[in-house]
């Protein structure tokens, strides 16, 4: 699905990322740790697409294509979804709009018909209810106003939609208090299935508490300094992020 | 028929205010001096067949008064709507005031009376035939406690060059409501002068939009006088431009008298070379405590090119009040840009989605119900065409 390999890039003449390989298989869910300036969050923006994050090294492949040929909305079409950290409010257009548009520009490059209205309101409502949102955000300019848990669970939302086939999830657990962040575990783990995967990007491990990765990475100074299963994330928990980096470095 | 000397036009021409007058520092009539000259050199003659219409308000479902060239043509008899023609206007106290009392064929005075079941529709339309010069005046009055509707639609047929220049005056009684839209979509190298005076009565409403989607050079005068205690004025005005278009909005409101609450909203959105001006001026008169007076202009800048002076003025001289103001320029917001492409819209639909959310909140202010589908319909048409004329947007 997604494989990365000797991945450098920088931002703002910052160099961030120190050769990152990581690949991802479809059916699996992968938790990204690592202390604040490891890189965490500048791996999700390279995947998506943003411009002021320059690749000077490495490769990243999406199902076979050359990540890099494709603009931000090329990739999203094909099947990418990166939840932000810090979703934008953007007043004055509508949620349901957004939705919709999103939705049917992602249709159209599968070759399907745009969605058709009753469809699209049903299924919206449907899964807001399983998010425990009021159905009356989808007539909202898209996050405007949000607290910070309807602005997640609104990314959400987005991607229960979207049904990518690569999520990428950047610090989704941040500000949550513990209902919004067992709805979001609930929505993550209902998009869990063969077809698909799941990059869970935090510094905490608490998420992991409801969504139980298939593999942690522990992100130290723009690199994988160490990979494993869940119980990799509960010893982080108990050590620290230190134990990591002098482990690094010994 | 032109009664007028041609010498004393000519006269009146050489008086157009200049870019040396404060109040048009940044808007320069050479363009409707030059089509003036050029148009009396010829004889100052006009088409005098009436334009077909039907396109453009046939679906609209108000009662309409055409002024088609200059001229009025047939008159519509309307329930709670009394109608008179005015032959004779005061000279005027400026050289476009003049200019149109000189040249007018025939104006119109209407008197609100009640509820009216529909808008009057005032449509000035001109086909011009190159170069050429029309005239309009109308007089609106609304009886005490009358309730009532005005959409005003500037339009034009061909593509000569033309200038237009209107007067709409329109008095609020006590106690009366009157809701306002003005739509101009005139070709683009039309050049409109167009002056709106609007005096308010004790406690009365005047809820007011405005749409420039076309013309080469425009400038619309606004003035609003609240003379009696109680009036709400609320006003708010989108302006569209492209390559080679020039827009000025000046608004005035003189708040002589209080309590009165003034608010005025007006939206750019420039592309392309280009300029606009929008300067809003409130003046709170001395004694005029309790006066509640909001000023607020917002632009969004597609192009380097376009330019756009902005300036609002405040004038208080009284103690129980609360004036305030604020101004912005600026880009479309990046972090937007990118969130929406993360979506899968490609940069050109994420820019239109954008700059159409900034329209949007005026479009949805346009307080008459009659005008809210043609005027979004050309808005987004226009607004399509201006998006489209640019190759980057994200550059």
């Amino acid at each position: 699905m997604l494989e990365i390999k000797n991945l450098k890039a920088r931002v703002a003449g910052n160099d961030i990322l120190h050769g990152l390989s990581l690949a991802v298989n479809a059916g699996e869910v992968h938790a990204i740790m690592g202390p604040n300036g490891s890189g965490k969050s500048t791996l999700a923006q390279v995947i998506a697409g943003h411009e002021d994050y320059e690749v000077t090294h490495g490769s990243v492949t999406f199902k076979g294509q050359n990540l890099f040929d494709l603009e931000p909305e090329e990739r999203a079409r094909e099947g990418l979804f990166l939840g932000f950290q810090y979703p934008v409010e953007i007043p004055g257009v509508n949620n349901a709009y957004l939705l919709k548009t999103a939705l049917n520009a992602r249709r159209a490059h599968q070759g399907l018909d745009e969605i058709d209205a009753f469809e699209f309101l049903k299924t919206a409502r449907e899964k807001m209810a399983a998010l425990g949102m009021d159905p009356k955000f989808l007539n909202r300019g898209v996050n405007e106003g949000f607290s910070g848990g309807e602005k997640k669970r609104n990314e959400i939302l987005q991607m229960a939609m979207l049904e990518p086939e690569l999520a990428i999830l950047d610090e989704t657990d941040s500000g949550l208090d513990i209902d919004a962040l067992k709805a979001v575990a609930q929505g993550v783990n209902a998009l869990r299935s063969p077809d698909r995967a799941i990059v869970l990007v935090t510094h905490y491990q608490r998420l992991l508490d409801y969504i139980e990765p298939d593999f942690v990475h522990v992100l130290s100074e723009g690199r994988i300094a160490r990979s494993g299963d869940k119980t990799l994330a509960h010893e982080l928990e108990e050590k620290g992020y230190d134990w990591i980096r002098e482990a690094a470095n010994a | 028929m032109i009664t007028t000397p041609i010498d004393a036009l000519r006269d009146i021409v050489g008086r157009f205010p200049t870019t040396r007058d404060e109040d048009w520092k940044y808007t320069d009539l050479a363009r409707a001096r030059d089509i003036s000259s050029r148009w009396l050199d010829e004889g100052g003659t006009r088409p005098s067949e009436t334009p077909d219409i039907a396109d453009l308000v046939g679906d609209i479902d108000a009662d309409w008064f055409v002024i088609a060239n200059g001229r009025l043509a047939d008159i519509p008899i309307v329930d709670g709507v009394s109608v008179e023609k005015i032959n004779e206007l005061p000279a005027g106290d400026n050289a476009l005031a003049e200019f149109n009392a000189a040249l007018l064929d025939s104006g119109l005075r209407l008197r609100i009376e009640g509820r009216p079941g529909k808008p009057v529709g005032l449509l000035f339309i001109d086909e011009a035939g190159s170069p050429s010069v029309s005239q309009g005046f109308v007089e609106v009055a609304f009886e005490p406690g009358s309730r009532g509707e005005v959409f005003e639609y500037h339009a034009s047929r061909g593509t000569g060059e033309h200038y237009s220049n209107t007067i709409l005056c329109i008095d609020i009684g006590d106690d009366a409501v009157a809701h306002h839209v003005r739509l101009q979509d005139r070709a683009l190298d039309h050049v409109q002068t167009h002056r709106t005076t609007v005096s308010v009565g004790r406690d009365a409403h005047f809820e007011s939009a405005s749409f420039d989607l076309g013309g080469g050079l425009v400038r619309n005068d606004v003035a609003i006088d609240i003379a009696q205690p109680g009036a709400t004025v609320n006003f708010a005005g989108l302006y569209l431009a492209g390559d080679g278009q020039h827009v000025d909005n000046h608004t005035r409101v003189d708040h002589r008298v209080g309590p009165a609450t003034s608010r005025q909203e007006y939206r750019g959105i420039l592309n392309g070379k280009c300029r606009c001006v929008w300067n809003g001026k409130a003046i709170v008169h001395e004694g005029a405590d309790g006066t509640d007076a909001d000023q607020a202009n917002h632009n969004l800048l597609l192009s380097a090119h376009a330019e756009i002076d902005a300036k609002p003025e405040l004038e208080i001289y009284t103690d129980d009040v609360k004036c305030s103001h604020g101004t912005t320029v600026g880009q479309l917001d990046e972090t937007a840009l990118f969130y929406l492409r993360t979506r899968g819209l490609d940069p050109q639909r994420a820019t239109e989605v954008l700059t159409h959310a900034f329209a949007a909140g005026l479009v949805s202010r346009i307080p008459v119900e009659a005008a809210q589908e043609p005027v979004s319909r050309l808005m987004e048409r226009r607004l399509g065409e201006l998006i489209r004329s640019e190759e980057d947007y994200t550059a």
